[in-house]
C-alpha cells in the first residue's frame, strides 16, 4: 500500500513537471507578446495605430516614426520572393513526385531538403559576395533596357543597378524559400490516391493531365498551406536579406531601389536606438512583424491541417 | 535516461565551473566605429602588458550612448559630444580620446586618391540628390582637368546611429542651407537618397564593391582598405588634401574645456590649412560605475601615455600633453583613481 | 490525331519546365555550396582555429573565440531546451493525450517555430540583458532555447506516439506506475527519434545569428564566461561579412564554410537515423 501511495504521488509530480514544461510555449508567446506591447506603449501613446501604420516618415533627428515604409518594403521583397519561388517549387514537387525516375527520387528530395537546412546568413552572405555583382553588372542593366523601357512594366526597373536593392534580396529570400515549399508541395501531392490517379492513367489522360485535373486539385489545400508557411518565414527573414537591401527608409517603386523592412531595421538600428520614443518604436515594429507573422503563420497551420483531415482518411 | 540527465547536470556544472575558470579582468565598451580601428589596435596591445581584455564592440556611436545609458556595457564611445546638460540626465561624464578626419571616399574607375576635388556645396547637392550624374556641371567646374563619366551616383551613408554621420551632417548644416532644412544634423538622419552601410565598415564595404558610389568614413578606413578619398575645399578657400597635417591643423583649434565636459565639434575649423569635415571621438562613463571607471581610465590613461604612435600610424590625431593632463584632473575630480 | 498530338505536345512542355524547376533549384543548391566550399576551403588553415582575431585591419588572426562561443552557446542553449521540450511533448504525447489544451499547444508549437527569430532576441533583451545590465552568452542560449523548446516539444510528441499504445497496456497489467512506463518503455521505444528530433533543432539554431545580436552580442577576445559578451560564429559572419577588410572576408568564408558543413552534417545524420530506424 505505501509503495503504491509513493507512486502515485510520484506520478502527479511527473505529470505536474510535464505540463510545466509543455506550457513554456504557452508562456513564451503570452511572454512575447506583453513584452513587445509594453516596451512599445510610448510610441504607441505617441503615434496612435493607424498614424504609425501609414506614415512613411522615419526621422530619427525630429523624432517621429512611421511604419509604413518598413512595411512596403518587407511586403514587397516576401511577394517578390514569393512570385519566383513558387511556380519554381511546385515544379519540383511535381518532377520529384511524378517525372523522376525512382532512383533519382531520394537523392533529388534530400537535397531540396539539405538547402532549407542550410542558415539563412549563409545565404545572406552570398547574396552580398557573389549575387549582388552578378546583378549589378549583367542581369539588372539588362532588365532596365528591356523591360524598363516598356510602358506599364517600365517603372520597375528604374534607376542605378548598383545591385543592393530589392531585386536582389527578392531573389535571395526565393532561393531560400523554394525548398520550405517544394517540401510540403511534394507532401501534398504524394497524399493523392494512387487509385485516382491510375483511374486516370487508365482512361488515357497524359502525365501533364494527371497532374493538372488530379493532382493539383487534390493537393490545393496543401499547396496554400506551404506557401503561407514560406510567407510566414519570408516576412521574418532577417540575415538573408540584411546584406542586400541597402538599408533605406523609403517606398520605393522600383526593384532597383534600395530599401528596409522591419527586420533590417530592427538588427540595424535596435542595439543604437539612442532615445526612448526610438527604441519603442523599433519594439512597435517588431511588435507589428510578430502579430502579421503569427497570423499568417496560423492561418498556413489551418490549410495544412484541414488538408491532412481530409485526405489523410 | 537517467544517465543522459547526469551527464546533462555535469556539463551545465562543467560550464558555470568555467565561468569562473577564465575569469580574466575584461572590460566592454561599445559604439563609435569611427574609433574602431585604433581602439581596437590599442585593446590588442595592452592585452599584452596589462592582460585586461578591452572587448570593444563597434555598433555605431548611437549604440555607444544607448548602450551605457542602458548601463549595459562598461564605457560607451561616441564621435558626437553629449552635452553636460544631457550628461547629467543621464548620469555619465566624457573625455575625447582621439582626434580624426572624415574624408568622402568615391569609387569611379580612373580616380586616383586625393585627385578629385569636391566642396560643400557639391557634397550637399549629392546627398540631397540634386546632383545625379558625375560629370555634373558643379563637379566639373571644381575639376576641370578630369574625365568624369556620365554614370549615376550611387550615394552611401550609414544606416546605423553613427558619430561619423553627426560630424558628417554638422558640416553640412554649417555651410548648407537647404541641408540645414530638409535634413538637419544627428546620428541618424532621414536620408534623402542612397543605400545605408552598417557600421564605417559597412560603409567602406559597399563604397569598394559598388561603382561610382560616393560614402565617407574616418580616414583610417580608407587608409587601410585603399579607398579612393578626394580633396575638399575648407572654409579659408583653400583646397585641401585628407593627411595629418590637415587633420592636425583641424585639431589645434579646438579648444577642449573640461568644465563642459570637453563637448566640442570642430567641423569647418578656421586656419588655412584645416580640414573641414575633423572631429574628436569622446568616451562616455556611467558614473555609479565605479570598478569599471577605474578599469577604463587606466586603459585610456595607458593609452595616453604608449599609444600616440599607433594613432599616427592609422592617421589619427593623438591629444596634445596639455589636453591628456586636464582629462586625468578630470578622472579624479569626478572620483576615478585610477 | 491532331488532338492527341497536342495533348502529347503538352504534356510534354509542361513536364520540361517542372523538370527545369527542379534543374533551376538544384543549381542554387550547387551554386552556393560550392562558392562555400570553393571560398571556405581556402580559407581553412590551422591560424583560423587556433588564433583569436587582431586588431581591425591587420593581417592574420583567427577565429577560436567565435568557434568555442558558438559550442558554449549552442550547448548551452541544447541544455536549457531539450529537457523542457522532451517533457513537454511528454505531457502532450502521455497526460494530455487528444485534450483540447494538448492539442492547442501543439499547433501553437508549430506556429512558433517560424516566428522571427529576431523579435525573440529582442525579448530576451528586454528581460535579461537591460534588467541585469551585461550582454551574456545566457542570454544568447536562452533565445536560442526558446526557438528550440517547440521543434524538440513537437518532435517528442510525434515520436511518443508512434510507441504502440499496447506496450503501454501490457506495462500497466504489470502494475507499474504511468511515469515509471513513460520513463522505462515509452522512451526507450521512441529515443532514437527524440536524438533525431534533438540533432535537427540543434542545427536549426546553429545556423541563427539573429536572436544573438542583441543578446550574446559579441567579443574580440577568446571568453569562457558565458555572464558576458561572447563571440559566435554567426554574428562573426554578419560583422566580418559586411565590413571592407579582405582578410575578415576570408576568415567569414572559413567559419561560413565550417557552420555549413557542421549544420549539413547534423541534419544528414539526422536523416539517416529516421531512415535506418523507421524505413526498414
Amino acid at each position: 500500500m505505501d509503495n503504491s501511495r509513493k507512486h502515485n504521488y510520484f506520478d502527479l509530480l511527473f505529470a505536474s513537471v510535464t505540463a510545466v514544461a509543455s506550457f513554456t510555449v504557452i508562456i513564451f508567446i503570452i511572454g512575447i507578446v506583453a513584452v513587445l506591447f509594453n516596451e512599445s506603449s510610448l510610441a504607441i501613446g505617441r503615434f496612435g495605430v493607424v498614424n504609425f501604420l501609414t506614415s512613411t516618415v522615419w526621422d530619427p533627428v525630429k523624432g517621429i516614426f512611421g511604419a509604413a515604409t518598413t512595411i512596403y518594403g518587407t511586403v514587397v521583397t516576401t511577394v517578390f520572393a514569393l512570385l519566383f519561388s513558387i511556380p519554381t517549387a511546385i515544379g519540383i514537387a511535381i518532377f520529384v513526385t511524378e517525372i523522376a525516375p525512382n532512383f533519382l527520387k531520394t537523392p533529388i528530395g534530400v537535397a531540396i531538403e539539405l538547402l532549407a537546412a542550410i542558415p539563412s546568413i549563409i545565404y545572406g552572405m552570398w547574396g552580398l559576395f557573389t549575387l549582388a555583382p552578378i546583378m549589378s553588372r549583367y542581369v539588372e542593366p539588362a532588365l532596365k533596357a528591356s523591360i524598363g523601357k516598356l510602358p506599364y512594366l517600365g517603372f520597375l526597373f528604374q534607376g542605378n543597378p548598383m545591385g543592393i536593392d530589392l531585386l536582389t534580396a527578392s531573389s535571395i529570400l526565393a532561393i531560400m524559400i523554394i525548398p520550405f515549399t517544394a517540401s510540403i508541395a511534394r507532401d501534398s501531392f504524394n497524399l493523392t490516391p494512387s487509385v485516382v490517379k491510375e483511374s486516370a492513367y487508365a482512361i488515357g489522360a497524359t502525365r501533364w493531365e494527371v497532374v493538372k485535373n488530379v493532382v493539383l486539385p487534390y493537393s490545393k489545400l496543401g499547396i496554400f498551406g506551404g506557401a503561407a508557411l514560406s510567407l510566414g518565414r519570408a516576412l521574418g527573414e532577417t540575415m538573408a536579406v540584411a546584406f542586400v537591401l541597402g538599408n533605406n527608409h523609403r517606398i520605393a517603386t522600383s526593384l532597383l531601389d534600395a530599401a528596409s523592412t522591419i527586420t533590417v531595421s530592427l538588427a540595424n538600428e535596435f542595439t543604437e536606438a539612442d532615445t526612448d520614443l526610438y527604441l519603442s518604436s523599433l519594439y512597435y515594429l517588431a511588435l507589428i512583424l510578430f502579430v502579421m507573422s503569427f497570423v499568417i503563420l496560423a492561418v498556413s497551420k489551418y490549410f495544412l491541417l484541414k488538408a491532412e483531415r481530409k485526405y489523410s482518411r | 535516461m537517467k544517465r543522459v540527465l547526469k551527464i546533462a547536470v555535469f556539463v551545465l556544472a562543467g560550464m558555470l565551473s568555467i565561468n569562473q575558470a577564465f575569469a580574466v579582468e575584461t572590460l566592454n565598451g561599445a559604439g563609435s566605429s569611427f574609433a574602431y580601428p585604433i581602439y581596437s589596435a590599442w585593446a590588442y596591445a595592452y592585452q599584452k602588458v596589462a592582460g585586461t581584455q578591452l572587448n570593444y564592440q563597434s555598433i555605431g556611436s548611437g549604440g555607444g550612448i544607448k548602450q551605457i545609458t542602458e548601463r549595459t556595457v562598461d564605457f560607451g564611445a561616441s564621435d558626437l559630444p553629449l552635452s553636460p546638460a544631457d550628461l547629467k540626465k543621464s548620469n555619465l561624464i566624457q573625455f575625447p580620446a582621439v582626434i580624426g578626419g572624415v574624408v568622402p571616399i568615391v569609387n569611379i574607375p580612373g580616380v586616383k586618391p586625393d585627385q578629385m576635388r569636391l566642396d560643400s556645396q557639391t557634397m550637399c547637392g549629392i546627398y540631397l540628390g540634386d546632383i545625379k550624374f558625375w560629370d555634373d556641371a558643379q563637379i566639373k567646374a571644381l575639376n576641370p582637368t578630369m574625365d568624369l563619366p556620365h554614370n549615376e551616383i550611387t550615394v552611401v551613408h550609414r544606416s546605423d546611429g553613427s558619430g561619423t554621420t553627426a560630424i558628417f551632417t554638422n558640416y553640412l548644416v554649417q555651410t548648407c542651407p537647404a541641408w540645414k532644412d530638409k535634413v538637419g544634423t544627428g546620428t541618424s538622419v532621414n536620408w534623402p537618397v542612397g543605400i545605408g552601410g552598417k557600421g564605417s565598415e559597412g560603409v567602406a564595404n559597399y563604397v569598394q564593391s559598388t561603382g561610382y558610389s560616393i560614402g565617407y568614413d574616418e580616414f583610417a578606413y580608407a587608409q587601410q582598405n585603399n579607398l579612393t578619398y578626394t580633396q575638399l575645399k575648407n572654409p579659408a578657400g583653400k583646397f585641401v588634401s585628407a593627411k595629418s597635417e590637415t587633420f592636425e591643423a583641424a585639431a589645434k583649434t579646438a579648444n577642449f574645456d573640461p568644465k563642459d565636459d570637453f563637448n566640442l565639434m570642430m567641423t569647418n575649423a578656421k586656419g588655412k590649412d584645416a580640414w573641414p569635415i575633423a572631429g574628436g571621438t569622446f568616451v562616455l562613463l556611467a558614473k555609479d560605475k565605479k570598478a569599471a571607471n577605474i578599469k577604463t581610465a587606466k586603459f585610456f590613461n595607458w593609452s595616453f601615455t604608449h599609444g600616440d604612435a599607433k594613432a599616427k600610424e592609422l592617421i589619427y590625431i593623438p591629444l596634445p600633453k596639455s589636453l591628456k593632463d586636464k582629462i586625468r584632473a578630470y578622472w579624479k575630480a569626478n572620483g576615478i583613481h585610477y | 490525331m491532331n488532338l492527341e498530338t497536342k495533348r502529347k505536345a503538352e504534356s510534354f512542355i509542361a513536364l520540361t519546365l517542372s523538370g527545369l524547376a527542379a534543374a533551376v533549384g538544384l543549381f542554387w543548391l550547387v551554386y552556393i555550396l560550392g562558392d562555400v566550399l570553393i571560398n571556405g576551403i581556402g580559407a581553412l588553415k590551422p591560424s583560423l582555429f587556433l588564433n583569436d582575431p587582431v586588431p581591425a585591419g591587420v593581417e592574420g588572426g583567427g577565429l577560436r573565440n567565435a568557434f568555442i562561443g558558438q559550442l558554449m552557446i549552442t550547448g548551452a542553449a541544447t541544455l536549457i531546451g531539450v529537457p523542457i521540450g522532451v517533457l513537454g511533448g511528454t505531457f502532450l504525447a502521455e497526460y494530455g493525450r487528444g485534450s483540447r489544451t494538448a492539442r492547442a499547444i501543439s499547433v501553437l508549437s508549430d506556429i512558433t517555430v517560424s516566428v522571427p527569430a529576431l523579435v525573440v532576441g529582442a525579448f530576451v533583451w528586454a528581460i535579461v540583458v537591460r534588467p541585469l545590465h551585461h550582454f551574456s552568452g545566457w542570454a544568447g542560449a536562452l533565445a536560442l532555447s526558446i526557438i528550440m523548446i517547440p521543434i524538440v516539444l513537437r518532435t517528442t510528441e510525434d515520436m511518443l506516439s508512434l510507441v504502440p499504445w499496447t506496450l503501454r497496456e501490457a506495462a500497466f497489467a504489470l502494475g507499474a506506475p504511468y511515469y515509471k512506463v513513460i520513463i522505462q518503455i515509452v522512451y526507450r521505444g521512441a529515443a532514437t527519434g527524440i536524438l533525431t528530433g534533438i540533432l535537427l533543432s540543434m542545427a536549426r539554431v546553429a545556423g541563427e545569428a539573429a536572436p544573438l545580436l542583441f543578446t550574446s552580442f559579441n567579443n574580440n577576445f577568446f571568453s569562457g564566461n558565458m555572464n558576458g559578451p561572447i563571440a559566435s560564429l554567426t554574428v562573426t559572419i554578419f560583422q566580418y561579412a559586411m565590413g571592407p577588410y579582405k582578410s575578415w572576408h576570408e576568415q567569414a568564408w572559413g567559419a561560413a564554410f565550417v557552420i555549413t558543413l557542421f549544420i549539413l552534417t547534423l541534419t544528414i545524420v539526422g536523416r539517416v537515423i529516421i531512415w535506418w530506424r523507421y524505413k526498414r
